[in-house]
């Protein structure tokens, strides 16, 4: 097979091949032109790497509108998925943006790679209201927090179902109903530790409770979109869910409930950080301190129900009562399950192997 | 150089240089397949055959076995249902009627794998099509669980490949001469027996190359299985997806991508070697 996949070439005499190599070297010559022209066009503004969709438009209407409006500078966006924007972050020579936007763990992947700048928090005065829990590293800080926690469909779930508890996901009436994200199942990990005894470094204390939920999970989803198109069509009436995402749904008119357990619920930061060797680093630093301004994190907030990461931010009443949207202290320290974000970049691999060799299938 | 070689070099340099491309990249798959996993990075360690040895786990043996019958089943089912529309289309005389069957089974070619995909989700659900008609009809009192199962991933396959197949089959067929068959039916052959003894060894290569296009193409499906399957169906295409983009696994995921490669490639040489006796034993 091999002889017959060569000899297609047998025509291609010494004489073509001068002619081959000038037509490839310029068909890489073209691609590269077009690289630097790209690269050109983003010259005047500050770049900023970012998931696509829902997130590039809100930091769009949110941030950068307020940055373009106080500098002149415009934004750009680089848009990607998380592990795509990392992996051409690791393989550029440049930094190909200024600021990088990702999720807390991820970031610690970046500051391992030494991708990120250490950060000089005296040029981020609203860094002196940023809570704890968003302060991740001196590489990467918090841009806004969510929770991972149970949403359900109650006109689709037994009357008397409640989720006062995690343990309640293992009622045996929710057989079949459940799903939860394949692309990260540390959320659920955790809670079966801790449920267990444990908590996310001894995780293995709660591998025979997971396994006892297998009867329930009826679907993984894998993204965002999935998630919302499997609760929303009923399929999975009951997920383990991005809180913004189920408040979402809800004003899309899907009734889903989001629940606070008693041992609260699993917290996530996105962060940004300023690419290590950014031209602009100055400009970014701007960025970032509007990123954190009262006003900004408002609309964030108001946006995406998000929890803000500053402590002075203003937010309604009726977001503020929302679950999983924290405004007092008192909500951080007893309501987030926090993971060490450096464990849960250490960990996420073993986990993920763990969860699909043993609950996937 | 003379003109017709410089014009030969400037016609094969694309694919040169896509040669190049892909052979640079599975250089870079198998070199990640050797290496160790650093949890917490994504620098890979020292050389080690490790990866390949955790393929032996259930988990990985029931996704190459899913994704070969996947393939096999979808190729033959593609095969069934694309067989009798791409004969239509070729030999039915209706203008209106020629159309309708070209727009019916080409349409989804034009919609990508994503969207018809979701279709299928909607047609498959508990509260989908489906499900719907079947409770309304009184067949069923609880909806049929085809969503996440082998017959679903199945069924979105088969109707993603459905299009490709009937324009292979009916260029086939349309090659086919029809004054074999009419020497058939002179001969007293009828309409079943000139089909079977004639019009289908003449359309020989047409199926074989179906069976070949279909097989790879199921063999690597990403979105349906993913999305269908919804992670109850393990194949070789969603695993790497797992494996690589959400633990960040690189070197178990490249070893599983060589296995699969390495799986496809066999099969195909398979598929070779029997056009190769069909031909030998006397097809078109």
């Amino acid at each position: 097979m091999i002889k017959k996949l060569l000899s297609v070439g047998h025509w291609v005499d010494a004489s073509v091949g001068g002619s081959v190599i000038a037509s490839v070297a310029m068909s890489v010559a073209l691609s590269a032109g077009a690289l630097f022209a790209t690269a050109a066009q983003a010259q005047d503004a500050l770049v900023v790497s970012t998931w696509g969709g829902s997130f590039r438009d809100l930091i769009d209407e949110t941030i950068s509108k307020e940055f373009t409006k106080q500098t002149g500078v415009p934004v750009k966006y680089i848009t990607g998925g998380t592990i795509d924007r990392l992996n051409k972050a690791k393989l550029a020579g440049k930094p190909e943006s200024d600021i990088t936007f990702t999720t807390s763990h991820i970031g610690w992947l970046y500051v391992n790679s030494n991708l990120y700048e250490k950060l000089d928090t005296s040029k981020i005065p609203n860094y002196s209201h940023l809570v704890d829990r968003a302060k991740i590293s001196p590489y990467h800080i918090g841009s806004w927090a969510y929770v991972y926690t149970i949403g359900y469909r109650p006109d689709l779930v037994p009357a008397n179902i409640k989720f006062d508890s995690w343990n309640d996901l293992w009622n045996p009436e929710l057989k079949g109903k459940l799903s939860a994200p394949d692309f990260d199942p540390s959320h659920i990990i955790d809670i079966a530790a801790i449920l267990s005894g444990g908590d996310a470094s001894t995780w293995q204390k709660g591998e025979a409770k997971l396994k006892a939920l297998k009867p329930n999970f009826k679907a993984y989803y894998t993204n965002d979109a999935n998630s919302q198109q499997l609760i929303a069509s009923g399929e999975t009436p009951v997920q383990v869910l991005l809180s913004m995402n189920a408040y979402y749904m809800i004003g899309q008119g899907v009734p889903i409930k989001v629940a606070m357990p008693k041992e609260g619920a699993v917290l996530g930061v996105d962060t940004m950080a300023i690419m290590k060797g950014s031209p602009r680093a100055d400009l970014a630093y701007k960025f970032i301190n509007i990123a954190l301004s009262p006003e900004v994190q408002s609309k964030i907030v108001a946006a995406k129900k998000a929890s803000p990461v500053i402590d002075d931010a203003k937010v309604s009443a009726e977001d503020a009562a929302l679950p999983g949207v924290f405004t007092t202290k008192q909500q951080w320290d007893t309501q987030a399950i926090v993971i060490d974000d450096k464990l849960r970049a250490e960990k996420t691999a073993e986990w993920r192997k763990w969860f699909t060799e043993n609950m996937m299938n | 150089m003379d003109a017709r070689s410089k014009l030969k070099g400037w016609l094969i340099s694309p694919a040169s240089f896509i040669a190049l491309c892909i052979c640079v990249a599975l250089a870079t798959v198998l070199q990640y397949s050797v290496r160790a996993f650093i949890p917490g990075s994504l620098d890979v360690g020292g050389l080690t055959l490790a990866n390949f040895t955790g393929l032996t786990k259930p988990i990985y043996l029931e996704a190459f076995v899913n994704t070969l019958r996947l393939s096999v089943e979808t190729t033959i089912f593609s095969i069934l249902v694309a067989y009798p529309l791409a004969y239509a289309l070729v030999r039915v005389r209706n203008r209106f009627f020629k159309s309708f069957i070209l727009i019916v089974s080409i349409t989804p070619l034009f919609l990508g794998e994503i969207v018809r995909t979701y279709s299928w989700i909607i047609v498959l659900g508990n509260n989908g099509f489906i499900n719907t008609v079947l409770r309304k009809l009184g067949i069923i009192d609880q909806p049929l669980a085809l969503m996440f199962t082998h017959l679903g991933v199945l069924v979105a396959l088969v109707h993603v490949t459905i299009p490709v197949v009937v324009l292979m089959l009916a260029t086939a067929i349309s090659h086919i001469d029809r004054d074999y068959e009419k020497a058939a039916e002179s001969l007293g052959a009828g309409p079943v027996r000139t089909f079977l003894t004639v019009t289908l060894p003449l359309s020989m290569p047409g199926i074989l190359a179906s069976v070949t296009t279909s097989f790879a193409w199921t063999f690597s499906a990403f979105a349906t299985p993913q999305m269908i399957g919804g992670g109850r169906v393990p194949t070789v295409s969603t695993l790497v997806y797992q494996l690589g983009f959400a633990s960040m696994n690189f070197p178990l995921a490249a070893s599983l991508s060589i296995v699969g490669l390495a799986l496809t490639a066999v099969a195909l040489m398979l598929l070779g070697q029997v056009t190769r006796r069909m031909k030998a034993f006397g097809g078109h």
